[in-house]
């Protein structure tokens, strides 16, 4: 059983990342009245870089060879962790989350440092607001988790997550994680309102104006890993909302976790349709609607064990 | 005993011996070798006793007011005295490497050894120390020798400032100590810790809280928490690279163990002590973590950042607080056992990047980010070495001080038995700690890649070349404990065990030795996967750097093809827009000559981020001076009112006290 859900697992973490992005591209397309690429175009754009000579700075140190495949490694690492389908995770052991975090944030700091190490002003602006921002958005998922854990008493990411739906307080508490959870993806995985994946100006850039200078296989890894993360966070609102438990409910649990998380995509898409790129002053504020809504959540919690 | 007895005479002769030989490279021979004797002895004393052998003790008959000196090593003494004896020899090491010039010069390096030497004597009589003066003199050793080893440079102005300023907060510091020591004699009519933490177990009420608050004061004042941190980036940034080290590191932390020393004396605390100690923690970790990302100066940088890893550490220590007072041997030993893990961590790699920090230095003389730039070309080993140390500050696998920080994670969300209230707070905490965690990669991504990415900033600094093998050995040893500490966490929970058993004697319940075994399994698990993680790494690296199927070219300057490498991301450029929003905190000095004239010659701007404690301490005794002066002009001195009044307001007080002081200090 747990061998099947961990394939199922693995499936969803390898191919979710090239529909996801399929999906957000065909909703925008829709929202602008075109056709829009094939679902699965991000799969041959992908296999075009793989086929590619990669050209490097003569600035750049053999860091920045390394970097991508640490991220890609560091970001499939946190996959392995993160509840997908529901109460569900391969790898799950207590605190098993500040692993995931960590990861993640060892994956950040390697693209960091490649941006820094080309010696260029726009990638180092890049990786200036990339730091800084995430400074913005890890407290969130912190909060997030100390409120599944405080109403659910559990200690493993997918467990806090999964046995959240019985606690009493879940309807009122599930809105505000799951707008928390949304900012974060949107911070994370670099989509507007935080940064706008398709602009053209290096100075608007977040995360395109870090991988500047990479290309061929490297640049493959850099996206494919900035998509991974994105499904990660799509997964972890699916598993917030999803009702069904994958181990005694396996196909309903992995249905239900695939469209939500194709509906998510739908969100995102639409959001990037109908809004702009916020102006990078006002990031902050959104990334802290998101912390804002975690404690409010943990307000709830709190006065609700007191009785209120 | 007797063995622990001989490395302090051997260190002392050492001292002595080193003054003698006319020549540096002997005197420097002297110091080595006995510092290697003493740390060899010490140890093998020491990790017997850590690893579950039995407490040592001994007495040594004084004079009258003093009396018997009392020694005692047990768990908690032997896991500091462990690693500081090392780490010092290590560091005086590096100091060969690093003084080299020195070696052949007119300059006397024998006193610098022989006060590397009385760095150790003070660790062996801080950590074995039974009776309140010989700790007192421990500690007032490490200070005095502290201070003479930072102001090396002496000739600087700006040195002598540094070291004066450092003299008179430790200074500030031990009149705390001395009058918590004072209180504690007058009920106990002792001089002996023990008897000092048997009254303070035996009394809770407003006498052990304000003894409480007095050695938390001085405690904090000697390992930089803030608000007492003033005198610690003067200090770093003015003392040679090896004593900034070695004081970060090591020295210092002689304070979270006379912290932790009183914790387990005092028995159980009340709960508002473990909040009190988790707040004052939380806030030194996040103004420490703050002020590391505004700074240029790349040891002014690190010296933030020892007040926020004490600041972490120190929320470890009241999480095992909150645990004793609520009787649940998890948190303590997941508080305890992160806490000093954290300390242990953070001396392996703090070190490392004060010696990188050094480095730098020896080869460019300066250490300003804004002027240095693509120091892995020229120096690849010290960046390897940096940036290992800069992953484990920021708490990142696979390096240890994931380790520590998983420990303490994992105490503030263990939810069993804690009050729903509690659990939010405590949840509350770790989202600081995450901030800080994200901060500090920020600083760090900032200094290393400012410093040793992209191209040089500045022509005018020497070429210069990799650092000689006397820093880079020290170093590589550094690296490979960060690592391994990382990889395997569990050999350094095995130091921690032994204290932290100690910890659990005090606890009502027997149900303790279970819960350290849970926390060696997870332990184990996280070392496990930086480990996984770490070879993913080491393959991808082996693979990569062996294929050549790659063109180079020039960096994509955005259709721009004059760039020049003055125009790349400096330091301030990284961090002036996070380090503004956070102006109320920091202050942020901006100095500037715009240009004038047609034809203008000089021109510039330069953002300094000063300390907001110092400037407001300064501003403050400058008023206060200028107050008081006033006031005694306007003063006529013969005005027998004056002084009858006076006179009359010094009795009313005095009456009040001894009124007072009738119901307690009785």
């Amino acid at each position: 059983m747990r061998m099947t859900l961990s394939l199922l697992h693995w499936a969803f973490v390898l191919l979710m990342p090239v529909l996801l992005i399929g999906v957000i591209n065909r909703v925008k397309s829709w929202w602008v009245g075109r056709k829009g690429p094939r679902l699965l175009q991000s799969a041959f754009d992908l296999q075009r870089l793989i086929g590619k000579q990669p050209v490097i700075s003569t600035t750049a140190s053999p860091l920045f060879r390394v970097a991508p495949y640490i991220v890609l490694v560091c970001s499939l690492l946190a996959a392995s962790m993160m509840p997908l389908l529901g109460q569900f995770a391969p790898l799950q052991f207590a605190h098993d989350f500040v692993v995931v975090a960590y990861t993640l944030g060892l994956a950040r700091l390697a693209m960091m440092i490649s941006a820094m190490d080309v010696g260029s002003a726009f990638e180092g602006m890049g990786s200036a607001r990339e730091a800084s921002f995430s400074a913005y958005s890890e407290p969130a998922l912190f909060l997030l988790i100390g409120t599944a854990s405080a109403a659910t008493g559990m200690t493993s990411f997918s467990d806090l997550i999964g046995f959240l739906h019985g606690t009493p307080h879940y309807a009122i508490i599930v809105a505000p994680l799951v707008l928390a959870l949304l900012i974060l993806l949107q911070a994370e995985a670099a989509r507007v309102p935080v940064d706008d994946p398709m602009t053209h100006l290096e100075l608007t850039m977040i995360h395109e104006v870090m991988i500047l200078d990479h290309s061929g296989p490297d640049l493959a890894a850099m996206q494919y890993a900035a998509a991974l993360k994105m499904t990660l966070y799509a997964g972890l609102i699916a598993s917030l909302i999803n009702p069904f438990n994958p181990v005694t409910d396996p196909a309903a649990a992995t249905l239900v976790a695939l469209a939500l998380m194709f509906a998510v995509a739908v969100v995102v898409g639409c959001i990037e349709s109908l809004c702009a790129r916020l102006p990078m002053r006002w990031v902050p504020a959104y990334l802290l609607i998101a912390s804002a809504a975690a404690a409010g959540s943990m307000v709830v919690l709190g006065l609700g064990a007191s009785g209120v | 005993m007797s063995l622990l007895i001989l490395a302090v005479l051997v260190l002392m002769a050492g001292a002595g011996l080193c003054l003698l030989p006319t020549r540096n490279a002997i005197r420097a021979g002297i110091g080595l070798v006995s510092q290697a004797i003493s740390t060899l002895l010490a140890c093998s004393v020491g990790i017997p006793v850590l690893l579950g052998g039995p407490d040592i003790t001994g007495e040594i008959r004084w004079a009258y007011p003093i009396g018997d000196l009392h020694f005692r090593l047990d768990a908690l003494g032997a896991f500091f005295l462990s690693w500081s004896l090392p780490m010092t020899l290590l560091g005086s090491v590096y100091a060969v490497g690093y003084m080299g010039k020195h070696l052949s010069g007119p300059r006397h390096l024998g006193v610098h050894f022989a006060l590397l030497n009385m760095i150790s004597v003070s660790f062996l009589l801080v950590y074995t120390g039974e009776h309140a003066v010989t700790f007192l003199f421990g500690w007032e050793i490490a200070a005095l020798a502290a201070w003479l080893l930072v102001i090396w440079d002496y000739p600087n102005e700006k040195v002598r400032f540094a070291g004066f300023n450092y003299l008179v907060s430790t200074h500030i510091g031990l009149i705390f100590l001395v009058a918590a020591v004072m209180i504690l004699y007058a009920h106990t009519q002792s001089w002996f810790l023990d008897d000092f933490g048997a009254w303070m177990s035996q009394n809770p009420g407003p006498l052990r809280n304000t003894v409480f608050l007095l050695l938390v004061t001085s405690f904090g004042l000697k390992s930089a928490f803030f608000p007492f941190h003033s005198w610690l980036p003067r200090a770093h940034a003015a003392a040679p690279a090896h004593v900034s080290a070695l004081m970060s590191g090591v020295i210092h932390k002689a304070g979270l163990y006379a912290l932790v020393r009183f914790l387990l004396l005092s028995g159980k605390p009340d709960e508002w002590m473990g909040w009190f100690l988790i707040a004052f923690s939380v806030v030194s970790a996040l103004v420490g973590g703050l002020y590391t990302v505004g700074q240029r100066d790349l040891k002014r940088l690190l010296g933030y950042s020892s007040t926020e890893n004490v600041g972490i550490a120190g929320i470890g220590f009241g999480i095992g607080c909150l645990g004793l007072t609520w009787d649940i041997p998890a948190l303590v030993a997941l508080g305890f056992g992160g806490g000093l893990l954290h300390v242990l961590n953070h001396a392996f790699f703090k070190c490392l990047l004060f010696y990188a920090a050094g480095c730098v230095y020896q080869v460019k003389h300066v250490v300003d980010l804004e002027r240095l730039g693509g120091l892995f070309r020229l120096m690849p080993v010290t960046a390897v070495c940096f940036i290992v140390g800069g992953v484990a500050i920021s708490a990142l696998p696979p390096f240890n001080g994931f380790a520590s920080e998983f420990m303490i994670y994992s105490g503030l969300f263990s939810g069993d038995g804690v009050g729903m209230w509690a659990k939010l707070a405590l949840a509350l905490v770790a989202a600081a700690l995450a901030f800080v965690g994200a901060v500090s990669a920020l600083s760090i991504t900032r200094a290393f890649g400012v410093a040793f990415l992209g191209n040089a900033r500045d022509s005018s600094l020497p070429e210069g070349h990799e650092a000689s093998r006397w820093m880079l050995v020290p170093m590589g040893v550094h690296a490979l404990g960060t690592l391994l500490l990382g990889v395997a966490p569990v050999l350094g929970f095995a130091l921690v065990a032994g204290p932290v058993t100690l910890f659990m004697r005090t606890l009502p319940d027997a149900s303790a030795v279970v819960s350290l075994q849970s926390t060696v399994d997870t332990l184990t698990r996280i070392g496990a996967i930086s480990g996984a993680l770490l070879l993913a790494v080491a393959l991808i690296a082996w693979f990569r750097l062996r294929s050549r199927g790659s063109a180079s070219g020039a960096t994509w300057g955005c259709a721009y093809d004059a760039p020049n490498s003055r125009m790349q991301y400096g330091g301030t450029s990284f961090s002036t827009d996070f380090a503004h929003r956070f102006k109320n905190i920091m202050v942020l000095v901006k100095r500037r000559k715009a240009p004038i004239g047609y034809f203008p010659t000089d021109s510039y701007v330069i953002t300094d981020c000063v300390d907001a404690v110092e400037r407001r301490l300064y501003s403050v005794i400058g008023h206060g001076d200028d107050s008081a002066t006033e006031v005694s002009a306007r003063m006529q001195e013969d005005d027998p009112r004056l002084a009858f009044s006076a006179g009359l307001a010094a009795l009313v007080i005095i009456a009040a006290l001894v009124l007072l002081a009738e119901g307690t200090l009785q």
